[in-house]
């Protein structure tokens, strides 16, 4: 298939672009572990109730750090010049997923630094990855469309984190919720209608989003 | 004229919900009683303040019940002794408790039944709690609810409810705002499509003037909730799930503004914002409606709560609510009309301040 072929093309892309310029995934890692440690040594002794509140606040800032540029690090006339070859559908899919592995890479990571020096009150192992997975998904696409709009305007970065963090709460709050659950902080029997209700969430935000990135394409 | 008729509506009903709904008296209720403790086989005394009652014009007629579910279905109820109405707010009701509860628990909480025929009945609910030593389930003493002499208040009035009392008529100010900012950004969506599909920059400027007035409509709707939930929850702001994410839900409309004034280019600034506000609406429907069903909140019809309806929501409540409703959504329309009228001026002023610099540019 036509779509499927120019997905992975521009996904081949991302990738050799960002093994190329190692200075934005590198500036990533470190923003990650940099922060980890500061939580760290702001508060020597982590409780349980926040060990999940402060991992998904350096997953958010560190994801919005990551995705803003991913519209905005190509200039004006390259994208022009996608936009002659490629399918629009094509450039925003292949943005998301490349986004989602990076965010997934990133959470994974964030989760393995945490565990060194904050302790790994984890209980439900099994859980906790389906909500990085889940977490990240839905990240990846609502920051990645958000990207999109700001990097049309000149104040771009401020208009990322203005845009994004209120779009993001609903997603955020599940996520925060199932995590209590996986640490066992709560016991709720029903939460896999909470996992259908981010999936959808999800999923509705990835149809607007595929729907409405042509227009924003045009100029 | 002819063509304004929904304007015209609009005030009318919004005058008649603050004639109706602010001066039309509640029902009469109870609004505290002293002792709210008791032994079984104690004689006491109960003070009893009321609301909106008539106890020395009614005298003799009053009448006074202590009452409690004996099972799932069946109610009991203990007459009292002597009744003497100290004002028309205060009575002194003498109770003798029968030594041993119909039920076998150790504490059980009782309502307190008021009758009298100016008033009609009036409850407060788990108005005492009795207390018994021996579980033994003693009917003696106890009768049935005398459902049959009981008295209904006539008149136009609200219902009385513990807690909510007078606050009861924010329900037509509080509720229609939040009803019609949904219409009107719902509205503001549809003129966005609208916008995508044809380029006019007249859905443009329809679709912004209603993200106005959709806006205002919450604001207000957060005023008023805070200002009900100060004298129901007891704080302005308790940082309930429902107050937190309707102030988000305001955050990403106020992010709208902040994205428009970004743009110099009109089309630019008109398709990009477009495009926002349709993605912002998908993400308010899991804000309101989704988010606050999964955890605690004070919020009614929320976290388990139930919702404002029932016995909460009588003809008389329905007959200011349910046109409260399309009065204020009206009325919001109107004022996204003013404000469209406003950008379309601007717009034309733009143009012909551009025309004029080109025509000076020539000379």
């Amino acid at each position: 298939m036509n779509l499927l072929r120019e997905i992975t093309t521009l996904l081949r892309k991302e990738v050799l672009l960002e093994y190329r310029q190692k200075y934005a995934i590198s500036g990533i890692l470190l923003y990650v572990l940099s922060t980890v440690y500061i939580v760290y040594a702001a508060s020597v002794q982590i409780e349980q109730k926040i060990w999940y509140s402060l991992f998904w606040i350096i997953i958010l800032f560190a994801s919005v750090n990551a995705i803003a540029k991913s519209f905005m690090q190509e200039n004006s006339s390259r994208q022009l010049y996608y936009y002659s070859l490629a399918n629009p559908i094509a450039v925003i899919l292949s943005k998301i997923i490349y986004n989602f592995l990076l965010l997934l890479f990133l959470s994974v990571l964030c989760y393995g630094a945490f565990s060194v020096v904050a302790g790994n009150p984890v209980r439900d192992n099994f859980l906790f990855f389906v909500i990085l997975l889940l977490g990240s998904t839905g990240f990846s696409i609502c920051f990645t469309f958000i990207s999109s709009i700001s990097s049309k305007a000149s104040n771009g970065a401020t208009l990322m984190a203005v845009l994004s963090f209120p779009l993001i709460i609903p997603i955020l709050m599940i996520l925060i919720k199932l995590s209590a659950q996986s640490l066992r902080l709560i016991q709720d029997t029903s939460y896999t209608k909470d996992i259908l209700i981010l999936i959808a969430i999800d999923l509705i935000l990835l149809s607007l989003s595929l729907v409405l990135f042509p227009y924003l394409w045009r100029d | 004229m002819i063509k304004h008729w929904w304007k015209i509506l609009s005030v009318v009903i919004i005058l008649y919900t603050f004639i109706a709904g602010l001066l039309m008296p509640l029902k009469p209720g109870i609004t505290s009683i002293s002792p709210a403790r008791a032994k079984a086989g104690e004689t006491i005394s109960m003070k009893v303040a009321g609301y909106n009652t008539h106890f020395t014009q009614a005298g003799k007629e009053v009448k006074a019940w202590l009452t409690l579910d004996s099972d799932a279905k069946k109610k009991m109820a203990l007459s009292a002794g002597k009744i003497q109405a100290i004002s028309d707010q205060e009575l002194i009701i003498d109770f003798t408790l029968p030594p041993a509860l119909p039920v076998k628990a150790k504490v059980k909480d009782c309502s307190l039944l008021l009758d009298n025929p100016i008033d009609g009945s009036s409850i407060l609910p788990s108005a005492i709690f009795i207390s018994q030593d021996k579980l033994v389930g003693d009917t003696a003493g106890w009768g049935d609810l005398p459902k049959k002499s009981l008295h209904q208040a006539t008149g136009m009035k609200f219902p009385f409810r513990n807690i909510l009392s007078e606050t009861i008529r924010n329900l037509f100010y509080h509720v229609p705002l939040w009803f019609g900012m949904m219409l009107i950004f719902l509205v503001a969506m549809i003129y966005s499509v609208l916008y995508l599909r044809s380029s006019d920059p007249l859905h443009d400027n329809k679709a912004t003037s209603l993200v106005v007035s959709g806006t205002l409509f919450g604001l207000l709707g957060l005023v008023t909730g805070a200002i009900w939930a100060k004298n129901t929850w007891g704080q302005y702001w308790s940082w309930d799930i429902k107050q937190n994410m309707s102030a988000i839900a305001m955050l990403i409309y106020l992010a709208y503004f902040v994205l428009r004034q970004s743009f110099e280019d009109r089309e630019r600034k008109a398709r990009i914002s477009a495009v926002y506000n349709i993605f912002a609406f998908a993400a308010l429907i899991p804000l309101l409606f989704v988010i606050p069903r999964l955890t605690d909140s004070l919020h009614p019809g929320n976290g388990g709560n139930p919702g404002f309806g029932g016995e909460d929501l009588d003809n008389t409540m329905r007959l200011v609510f349910y046109p409260a409703i399309i009065g204020w959504t009206l009325f919001g329309f109107w004022l996204a009309e003013l404000y469209y009228r406003i950008a379309n001026l601007r717009d034309q002023q733009e143009e012909s301040e551009y025309i004029f610099d080109k025509g000076i540019q020539k000379i």
